[in-house]
């Protein structure tokens, strides 16, 4: 279906008497108790906030409640404002979105570290309690609904946008493949170990409520008690959101997990081991999805069946494999792994090419971060890596140095500086001498052997 | 910089081990050091390792909405306590 040609889209595709979250977090917003939010009152909150949003183009969306996320993202799509969606909360991140982007407004519901001055709007400061509303806000087709920032290892964070009807074509693709052909007929509750900020998180927690019928808790719990209490108040059959760190650690704790007809997991390759171990541990089936932040969802395996991957049906590859297509995408976008493939829809991974490395959801590359060591001065001669994976649940790059007059501790306050935190070497370790052949080059067996000795 | 305790040095020692830490010494943490933050800048992917190994020693299961939890993760020193308080076996 061609939707960009269409005028206006709607917020939402559900019944007004359906539910569409839990929130089981005091809001003020809503009054005092935890409650079951329908989509017709959800639909009233969201046109009463529009009404009161300060006048601009871009909302930075901080809101770390889900609920209030999702309501803040919807009131600013009805207001025609683009919802920007950093990285992180940091205030250096805050600062250079208001640099970017001076037509815009901080949308927060308590952040203790908002930078000043800068227009400000909290959610809990606010009522939105009336009337539900029926009517459905229609939303032009073309309206730039957000920018999803992805950070580079190092330097400036690049922005993808998302038009109004990407996402709507998106979710509808996403409720079709992830949730499969009864997704407008049973009602699924979904808890996300997630935050809604990030593209896996805002396909999943928060848009495609909109568009299937899944009611969404506003929970984000983290250690595996945590989830387990989270799971146990919702209704079957329940579906968990997840990664693949968060996973092992349920997996692994011993606590007893309630039962989830379904799980879906992304931003990092799951292993068969714990896609077996999970669907054990949870009684229910786990849908492993492959995307990218430029693109979002783009295919779906059952992990612990086997290793191919299925496109989802509105995508496809382009004749070289290396980009991929979809109409509804503002354009074809690379793919970042090598892919094999006899039918073009089927599809194994061949890995990322060297240089890209993705830790907790986060891209960055190893060769800006070679630059940026070998740039600092000190540093006589360096090198950053990542080791072959070990016992922890996601592997970090390593650095090894050779510096002079220059202290550890010097090292990581450089790095900390220009990296995202999950980047950070470790460990960071000062050596005599790299162990490079009479020609210069530091093949990747002599370094790891390296290592290997310096461990041991 | 105030010595270890014996349980302390213990702690040290799977945190050293969980998030490997290699270039740093388990004797090295200090108790009242920051563990998140400017600390040892610990993440919260490692929050969720340090609560996974000490569950598997220790029988021990975190809870982020337990107020105590997040006052256990300040410091080398009070996780320590956490742990030896909340230990059952």
């Amino acid at each position: 279906m061609r939707t960009a040609e269409l005028e206006y889209l709607p917020l939402l595709e559900r019944r007004g008497d359906d539910c569409v979250a839990r929130v089981s977090t005091l809001l003020p917003a809503l009054g005092v108790q935890p409650v079951a939010v329908r989509v017709d009152e959800f639909i009233g909150q969201v046109k009463r906030l529009a009404a009161h949003l300060p006048e601009a183009g871009y909302t930075i969306n901080l809101c770390d409640n889900r609920y209030l996320f999702t309501l803040g993202f919807c009131a600013a799509l009805v207001r025609g404002q683009t919802n920007l969606l950093p990285q992180n909360r940091a205030p250096a991140t805050q600062a250079l979105l208001r640099e970017q982007y001076p037509d815009s407004y901080v949308l927060h519901d308590g952040l203790d570290n908002l930078i000043a001055p800068c227009p400000a709007f909290n959610l809990n400061q606010i009522d939105l309690r009336g009337e539900p509303e029926c009517d459905v806000p229609q939303i032009p087709a073309s309206q730039l609904a957000a920018i999803a920032f992805t950070s580079g290892s190092t330097g400036q964070p690049k922005g993808n946008p998302k038009p109004w009807h990407t996402f709507v074509t998106s979710s509808r693709m996403n409720a079709q493949e992830m949730l499969g052909s009864d997704y407008r007929d049973t009602l699924r509750f979904a808890l996300a170990t997630v935050p809604a900020q990030h593209m896996w998180g805002l396909e999943t927690s928060l848009l495609l409520p909109l568009f299937a019928r899944l009611c969404i808790s506003d929970q984000r719990p983290l250690f595996p008690m945590d989830v387990a209490n989270a799971l146990q108040q919702l209704p079957a059959p329940r579906l968990l959101i997840s990664t693949p760190v968060h996973l092992r650690a349920l997996v692994s704790s011993g606590v007893d997990m309630p039962e989830a007809a379904q799980l879906l997991c992304a931003t990092a390759p799951l292993s068969t081991e714990l896609a077996r171990a999970t669907e054990d541990c949870f009684g229910g089936d786990l849908i492993e999805v492959y995307g990218c932040s430029e693109v979002g969802s783009m295919a779906r395996r059952r992990t612990a069946q086997g290793d191919v991957w299925q496109l989802f049906e509105g995508l496809e590859f382009a004749e070289e494999l290396t980009v991929i297509r979809g109409s509804h995408l503002p354009q074809q976008q690379p793919v970042q792994d090598r892919i094999e493939t006899r039918d073009g829809r089927a599809f194994r991974l061949l890995g990322r090419g060297d240089d890209m490395i993705e830790i907790a959801g986060k891209r960055g590359s190893v060769q800006e971060m070679n630059k940026l060591l070998l740039a600092t001065p000190g540093v006589v001669d360096g090198v950053v890596f990542m080791p072959e994976p070990g016992q922890q649940a996601i592997t970090r790059p390593v650095a090894l140095v050779v510096g002079k007059d220059i202290t550890k501790q010097q090292l990581s306050a450089r790095f900390a500086e220009h990296l995202d935190p999950v980047f950070m070497p470790r460990p960071l370790l000062l050596v005599d001498a790299l162990p490079r052949e009479d020609n210069g080059k530091l093949p990747r067996t002599k370094l790891l052997a390296f290592y290997q000795q310096l461990r041991s | 910089m105030s010595a270890q305790t014996a349980a302390q040095l213990e702690m040290a020692e799977l945190l050293v081990e969980a998030l490997n830490l290699e270039d740093i010494a388990a004797s090295e943490i200090a108790p009242d050091e920051s563990l998140f933050g400017d600390g040892l800048g610990l993440d919260s992917i490692d929050a969720l390792e340090i609560a996974l190994a000490i569950s598997q020693k220790y029988g021990v299961q975190m809870q982020a909405d337990d107020e105590r939890t997040r006052k256990a993760f300040a410091t080398l020193a009070s996780l320590t306590e956490f742990v030896q308080n909340n230990n059952g076996k």
